[in-house]
């Protein structure tokens, strides 16, 4: 279905398949997946920046269109080189979501939010780790000696797979998304799908939690042989508590209806006083 | 002053590697070339670059930590290197602290203005205006390479000791506590996302996956994978009734190699 290059002359109704040259779109759209990265949801505008023209051709209607962008515009982080990949999968469960009234549209994002954290451990290692270590091997000994071609082969070494693989990842994310999604219908397992992914989203989410917001407490208390660091006694109580403290507070705060931009400047404020007083630092 | 806004526009272009696939422009050997060419010593550009590509070997960011920035580093390093007739130790001097100090700046703008931006897109998406969402992310994007170019602009013009007044010009608490603060900043982003998946029935694998990796420390990979096994054997066990009216074809558990 995807390689048929739907004829574009159909002006009447509307146009809900994905076509070849609406992957290409992604494909190019893509490379600028690091460019507005932030610490609230990393690669969220990217991404959505990518999907943006298949979203405007698959929702007419303008209420359709805002719930698309405003579900792509959530926390997404993965390796940029593979992240076509994700991009065909979210194609083609739009393209599932345009036709078909009845589709789980939070399963979209359940699917991208547990697949980001498998592909970005693949992509890491592959590009960062064995990839890039192998490019700067060869450009680092020719440049040492001055030679032109050493930065020209790092380039060259690096990107040439990167681009084929991130060329080829973009029809086959695609292919699997619609592969997968055909037969999930045929056997009525949406809400299997959709339970399991949920666990395995929230369990990644956990995670990253854990390891990715970074808060402690070197400060000590008593004096002299009696200090003993604030950061002992909680780490005694439970590793990571004060993460799991700041996860509870912002989720708490949301809860609430507090506005974002709000909570991230109270965040400033709480970094900025509690180094003043020195608890942090 | 040429050359300054020549450097500057090296490192805007560098820094745009982000939009041109993370191609890796930004690396100091890449722009240790182009600086060179600039200053007029392209061989001395091309060791000096290799010379700091290597000190900036760990300096690559995976998941969400932000390293030393190789874009003002990389450039100013070299530059400063070959007008001051000094070799690589020069260029490490030099290089190594102006990366850590813009790093301040950076995170400053990663962690606060383009937040704000996403802020503005969501309002966008509200309204269901795709172009202006788009707009936010081009903002952002150019926003960041048009500061890096400034940095190094206004850097090399001055002299290597202006960025490191002007930024210490910050009170200490002040510095500290973004960089703290950054720290805390995807809270926001995973509690965001969490509110999107979590119901009732699910809630206990959130605090799963945090205590998993918050005791036994494994990668994020490790907790996926046991997330996975986990949401098979749980989908399974839930939703007997199914599994009782499956009729052959055994593609049914496939979903987990999805």
């Amino acid at each position: 279905m995807m390689t048929k290059i739907s004829k574009e002359n159909n002006i009447e109704k509307t146009n809900t398949k994905v076509t070849r040259k609406d992957l290409n779109r992604i494909f190019w759209r893509s490379f600028q997946m690091e460019f507005s990265w932030n610490y609230e949801r990393q690669m969220n505008l990217a991404y959505t920046y990518a999907l943006i023209p298949l979203l405007e051709k698959l929702y007419k209607k303008r209420e359709d269109l805002s719930n698309a962008l405003k579900r792509h515009l959530e926390f997404f982080n993965t390796t940029p080189h593979i992240v076509t990949m994700m991009l065909g999968v979210s194609a083609a469960m739009e393209e599932q979501n345009a036709e078909n009234p009845d589709f789980d549209e939070g399963s979209i994002n359940t699917v991208k939010a547990s697949l980001m954290g498998p592909l970005a451990g693949l992509g890491d290692s592959f590009f960062w780790g064995t990839l890039r270590l192998i490019a700067t091997g060869i450009g680092t000994s020719l440049a040492l000696k001055g030679n032109v071609l050493g930065p020209i082969l790092f380039i060259l070494v690096f990107n040439i797979p990167h681009i084929a693989i991130r060329y080829f990842l973009t029809s086959a994310g695609y292919k699997m998304g619609t592969g997968f999604l055909q037969r999930l219908q045929e056997k009525g397992m949406m809400s299997k799908l959709t339970l399991g992914a949920s666990i395995l989203g929230l369990m990644v989410i956990g995670g990253m939690s854990a390891s990715m917001i970074d808060i402690t407490i070197p400060a000590t208390i008593g004096s002299g042989d009696s200090a003993t660091a604030i950061q002992d006694i909680l780490d005694g109580i439970m590793p990571k508590l004060l993460p799991l403290g700041a996860f509870a507070i912002v989720y708490w705060l949301l809860g609430k209806g507090i506005k974002a931009t709000t909570i991230l400047l109270g965040i400033a404020l709480v970094g900025i006083l509690g180094t003043w007083i020195g608890i942090f630092a | 002053m040429f050359t300054a806004l020549l450097l500057g526009l090296v490192a805007f272009v560098a820094q745009s590697e982000y939009a041109l696939g993370t191609s890796l422009l930004s690396r100091p050997i890449v722009t240790g070339l182009f600086t060179g060419i600039i200053m007029g010593d392209v061989k001395a550009g091309v060791i000096l670059g290799a010379t700091l590509e290597l000190a900036f070997i760990g300096s690559f960011s995976v998941g969400a930590a932000i390293p030393p920035d190789v874009v003002t580093g990389g450039i100013l390093g070299t530059a400063f290197a070959i007008s001051s007739g000094g070799g690589a130790e020069t260029a490490l001097l030099l290089g190594l602290p102006i990366a850590t100090l813009v790093l301040v700046l950076k995170n400053l703008y990663l962690g606060f203005v383009l937040p704000v931006l996403s802020h503005k897109a969501d309002k966008y998406a509200e309204q269901g205006d795709a172009r202006a969402v788009g707009r936010m992310h081009l903002i952002g994007g150019l926003g960041l390479s048009l500061m890096l170019g400034l940095v190094v602009t206004i850097s090399y013009y001055t002299g290597s000791d202006a960025i490191k007044q002007v930024l210490d010009a910050i009170p200490t608490p002040i510095q500290t506590g973004l960089q703290i603060a950054t720290g805390l900043i995807p809270a926001l982003g995973f509690a965001m996302l969490a509110r999107l998946l979590i119901n009732k029935q699910v809630v206990p694998y959130f605090f799963l996956g945090f205590l998993i990796v918050a005791y036994l420390d494994i990668s994020i990979t490790g907790i996926a994978l046991l997330g996975g096994i986990l949401a098979y054997i749980i989908v399974n066990l839930t939703q007997k009734p199914q599994v009782a009216t499956y009729d052959g074809g055994g593609s049914d558990y496939d979903d987990e190699d999805f």
